[in-house]
């Protein structure tokens, strides 16, 4: 039994227009032990997964189909006591913007304090304060400081005390929602290294939320390519980098900077993702891809096993044989661009 | 202030010279103010409880203007001789409950018509409203631009008279003024404007603040353009906007407080409003005699003006701090 | 810049409001048009008695001889004498500025309870039906007059069902008790009951509106989402977290209010009867006793000065970020 297995999940958004299709029928597996990276642009419904899978959609977000087991039990059967429950204690978060996520008003121990005594009410004073002390070492940080406030903090330090919080109660699934996207370069490679290490030594889960290729590629074993509420692509983390089938995949990886291979030019993905209150049919990269044909635009590509890939593109199989090195072309991607202007230009006249 | 014909702006180059340069400067100015307002307008009167707001208000100014057309008894003119020791007995029932008397709100214990004073209380109301309304944006506006562009010391100077104002009580500042001064409603706008301008400097100044340090003003300083010419253009069509919400606030606060003043009975004994209306019903103990066409009307017609001033500002908060919605 | 040399600082600016209000007052009644011992003397009095009786008010001396007298005796608290009964100002102080303040506290303590519970809830709930119902009522609380809203209650219920008193703080027959003993009679609270609630719906708007959209500001942050995921339970999100984080900008906008609602305590006193400081105020104005008018405003601009240096002090407790530069 994994960790953690969605089904079929479906996350949707009232709007005055309809229903928004966050989150379109998505299906994964986590192991114990295992970190998971998701992908994609904003709005492509990761963000929106990942508080359905805590617990904490907004208002107007609901889950209009599909399980979320954890453990075996499914969480979306579940009522706000049991939830509560496993919230922090089994399954915890670190929080996208280290500059928002903590309390300004409370001090950092009173806060990762008050998850401990929320959850395991018989916890005395000065147990708790050692597990802060220990948190706060774990993520390097002076456990004297605990009694700052969070303005009193860094970027980085602000993001560590983060950290240490979703480890307090030891939790088994710990989600991070573009854990460094806030920080300066230096601060998002010690964040990260940090994390990686901690993976290392406590054996937690994660699932690692980002729009950041190189975050996934520092911290993750597997990963999730998601595009306009959908899987695109998904397997281990060597492959898709590697070897992707998804053309979106592929324009993802060249769209961000390499170190390995610092000569390649940067590519932008021409367009924007779809609108999701009414989405159109087939493929929903279709309108951006550079390979697209009619029968994108119309069925709805099926999962494709590529080795130890999923991919769900019509394709999948002609770009393993004759259409990758076109696919890898930053010029192929920008002819999509001029065509693209050239379409939106006819189409104003 | 008058620097402005002495420096040249990054406009002047474009205006003609000779005598037509000193109208189109003020053109220019008047356009940029007309602009930022009506694309405001524009937003504004989407908003349902805005627009029913502004037929609120239109509806008093109509009534204000067509007082004589609706009624033909002057406010203050006795409409029978009356005893001071029977006074009770003289009045006259209001016909709207079906008394034979032909005044649709009675007579007041004096012998004046009340619908006729409700009517013509439109008038004081809305003068007040609308004059202290304009000072108080107005003043406030000037001083609140200059403290925040010239800063220094006529900044800690015009703000220390702020601080100083916001240390006086509102309406018992007014109620001295006016005994002092003489119960006139003059003098009530007068005092109301001495002390309301106060707000709008603080949050003017503000913002006048932070739009000093903006690249388009900056530009202007370096291409030599002079200082009015800087707080007319640049500074004050973007200030606008908060202006206009205090003002329409002022409108509400000044209603409120003429109607407390007369209430107290340092109303202007020669001009009938609302709360003078409220004054001389609670002289004459219309509430133990349960005449409540007395004075439940004009209470109602206060609160329909001063809500219709609070929705329109708030409506107008909300355009220019979405956060709010 | 330290937080002690903020309290100086702020201390100083104190002292200088004072010393403002003093003056201006000072001159107000000097520097009128009319003679203010005309008030005192009457025309039936022989010269010498007129002049005996001005110089024993201090009238007689200098202009600056008397207005550095005026400015020593404040400091000390010495008001003079009232013209009317030739008690001391700060006799009539004593025996009023409690009443107010029973009566105000009172009405203060339940509209903030009520107002901010409200507010707190209606931006939790924000887009239902309770949201937008609270918000109507806040805004026709603050948009009809205070002293007309108690007028309709005395209406009704003091004049139509008899339930509650028709004016002032005790029955007659009950005045000889001591303060205490007095503010806990059973008489009293039943005096008090209508005067406070009118005040405190009339109050309530404020802090309903400003806690909403505090809220709204709020429960928009990041931090709201990890106490959420943290399974804290509602309500302590609401309160502790959310409310908390929320009720910043509410403190010093309450101590601000409850100055000016001192300030404004002028009307409801009077349409209750109650034996306030505002209603004395008024009535030394309209009887032209100077010391008293005098004295008693200096008390109102006082407990609004002195509230708006608290909050502004209190503001630096309450949230940890503030620093004073």
């Amino acid at each position: 039994m994994s960790l953690l297995e969605v089904e079929d999940l479906e996350v949707y958004y009232e709007t005055e227009q309809g229903p928004a299709q966050a989150v379109d029928g998505v299906s994964f597996e986590l192991e114990e032990g295992e970190n998971l990276g998701i992908v994609g642009e904003s709005g492509c419904g990761k963000t929106t997964l990942a508080k359905s899978i805590i617990g904490i959609l907004p208002d107007a977000g609901y889950i209009n189909a599909g399980s979320i087991n954890f453990k075996g039990d499914d969480l979306t059967e579940m009522n706000g006591a049991q939830r509560r429950r496993l919230k922090w204690e089994e399954i915890s978060m670190i929080a996208q913007s280290a500059m928002n996520s903590l309390d300004p008003v409370y001090t950092i121990r009173e806060q990762i304090v008050e998850a401990i005594e929320t959850h395991r009410p018989g916890t005395g004073r000065v147990e708790s304060n050692e597990i802060v002390t220990e948190m706060f070492e774990l993520v390097g940080l002076d456990p004297e400081r605990a009694d700052d406030y969070p303005h009193q903090f860094s970027g980085g330090m602000r993001q560590r005390a983060m950290i240490a919080m979703s480890l307090a109660l030891d939790p088994s699934l710990v989600l991070a929602d573009e854990p460094t996207t806030a920080l300066d370069v230096i601060m998002q490679d010690q964040i990260l290294k940090r994390i990686s290490q901690i993976q290392d030594e406590i054996n937690s889960s994660m699932l690692v939320i980002t729009h950041d290729v190189s975050v996934v590629a520092e911290t993750c074993d597997r990963v999730i390519v998601m595009y306009a509420g959908q899987i695109a692509e998904e397997g281990p983390v060597e492959d898709i980098f590697n070897n992707p089938y998804h053309p979106y995949s592929i324009g993802l990886k060249r769209a961000f900077p390499n170190i390995r291979m610092e000569n390649q030019d940067l590519l932008s993905i021409a367009g924007y993702p779809p609108e999701l209150i009414d989405p159109p049919e087939g493929c929903r990269f279709a309108e951006r891809c550079p390979m697209a044909t009619d029968r994108c635009r119309e069925e709805v590509p099926s999962e494709h096993e590529m080795g130890d890939l999923r991919t769900y593109c019509h394709y999948a199989e002609d770009i393993d044989q004759e259409l990758r090195p076109y696919a890898d072309d930053p010029e192929t991607w920008e002819n999509t661009v001029a065509a693209k202007n050239a379409g939106a230009q006819a189409g104003d006249d | 202030m008058a620097q402005e014909e002495t420096t040249g702006s990054i406009f002047t180059d474009i205006d003609d010279g000779g005598s037509g340069e000193e109208i189109n400067r003020w053109q220019r100015t008047a356009r940029l103010w007309r602009e930022t307002l009506s694309e405001h307008w524009g937003l504004l009167t989407d908003e349902l409880s805005v627009k029913l707001s502004m037929l609120m208000v239109a509806f008093f100014m109509v009534v204000a203007v067509i007082a004589p057309y609706i009624t033909e008894n002057p406010p203050l003119q006795r409409q029978y001789e009356s005893d001071a020791e029977i006074i009770i007995l003289k009045w006259a029932e209001p016909s709207l409950l079906g008394a034979d008397s032909g005044y649709l709100l009675g007579t007041t214990a004096e012998g004046f018509d009340i619908f006729s004073q409700l009517v013509y209380g439109t008038r004081a109301a809305l003068l007040v409203g609308l004059i202290a309304a304009v000072f108080t944006a107005g003043i406030g506006t000037m001083v609140g631009l200059v403290a925040g562009y010239y800063g220094g010391k006529i900044d800690d100077a015009l703000m220390r008279i702020v601080d100083f104002l916001y240390g006086m009580p509102m309406l018992p500042t007014v109620i001295i003024l006016v005994a002092l001064l003489g119960p006139s409603l003059w003098n009530i706008i007068f005092a109301l404007i001495i002390l309301q301008w106060r707000s709008t400097a603080r949050v003017i100044r503000s913002q006048a603040l932070s739009l000093r340090e903006r690249p388009f003003v900056k530009a202007a300083e370096v291409a030599g353009a002079g200082d009015w010419h800087i707080i007319s253009r640049h500074l004050a069509p973007n200030v606008l906007p908060m202006s206009f919400l205090y003002g329409s606030f002022a409108i509400a606060w000044a209603i409120l407080t003429e109607a407390g003043v007369s209430f107290i009975g340092l109303g202007d004994p020669n001009t009938v409003s609302w709360g003078t209306m409220l004054q001389a019903s609670r002289a004459y103990s219309a509430l133990q005699f349960g005449a409540w066409w007395w004075f439940v009307p004009p209470g109602i017609c206060i609160g329909l003006l001063v809500i219709s001033g609070f929705l329109i500002g708030r409506g107008y908060e909300e355009i220019t701090n979405p956060k709010l919605q | 810049m330290g937080k002690a040399s903020f309290v100086v600082r702020r201390s100083l600016q104190l002292v200088v409001t004072f010393w403002a209000v003093g003056t201006v007052l000072f001159g107000l009644f000097r520097l009128m048009p009319g003679d203010p011992t005309s008030y005192i003397v009457s025309s039936s009095m022989t010269p010498e008695a007129r002049q005996a009786i001005i110089a024993s008010y201090g009238l007689n001396e200098p202009m600056h001889i008397q207005y550095i007298k005026f400015l020593q005796n404040i400091v000390v608290l010495d008001f003079g004498q009232s013209f009317h009964s030739n008690a001391p100002v700060s006799e009539v102080i004593a025996t009023y500025l409690p009443n107010t303040l029973v009566l105000m506290l009172t009405a203060f303590v339940l509209a903030y309870a009520a107002g901010i519970t409200l507010g707190v809830l209606s931006g939790w709930y924000r887009g239902s039906r309770f949201e937008r119902t609270a918000v109507i009522v806040a805004l026709v609380a603050r948009s009809v007059p205070t002293f007309y809203v108690g007028l309709l209650v005395l209406w009704i219920f003091g004049a139509g069902f008899g339930v509650i008193p028709m004016s002032g703080m005790t029955s007659a027959g009950t005045a000889n008790l001591s303060f205490f003993a007095m503010i806990t009679s059973v008489d009293f609270l039943q005096h008090l009951a209508a005067p406070a609630l009118v005040l405190a719906y009339y109050f309530m708007g404020y802090p309903l509106l400003i806690m909403r959209s505090s809220m709204l500001e709020v429960l928009s942050e990041d931090f709201i989402d990890v106490c959420r995921a943290k399974g804290l339970k509602e309500r302590t999100i609401m309160f502790k977290h959310a409310a908390r984080n929320a009720l910043l900008p509410i403190v010093t906008a309450a101590a601000i209010a409850l100055g000016y609602a001192v300030g404004g305590s002028v009307l409801i006193e009077t349409v209750f009867a109650w034996p306030g400081i505002g209603r004395e105020m008024v009535r030394a104005v309209l009887r032209r006793d100077f010391p008293v008018a005098q004295g008693t405003f200096m008390v109102l601009a006082a407990t609004i000065i002195i509230l708006n240096f608290i909050a502004d002090l209190a503001y630096g407790y309450l949230d940890p970020r503030v620093t004073y530069d």
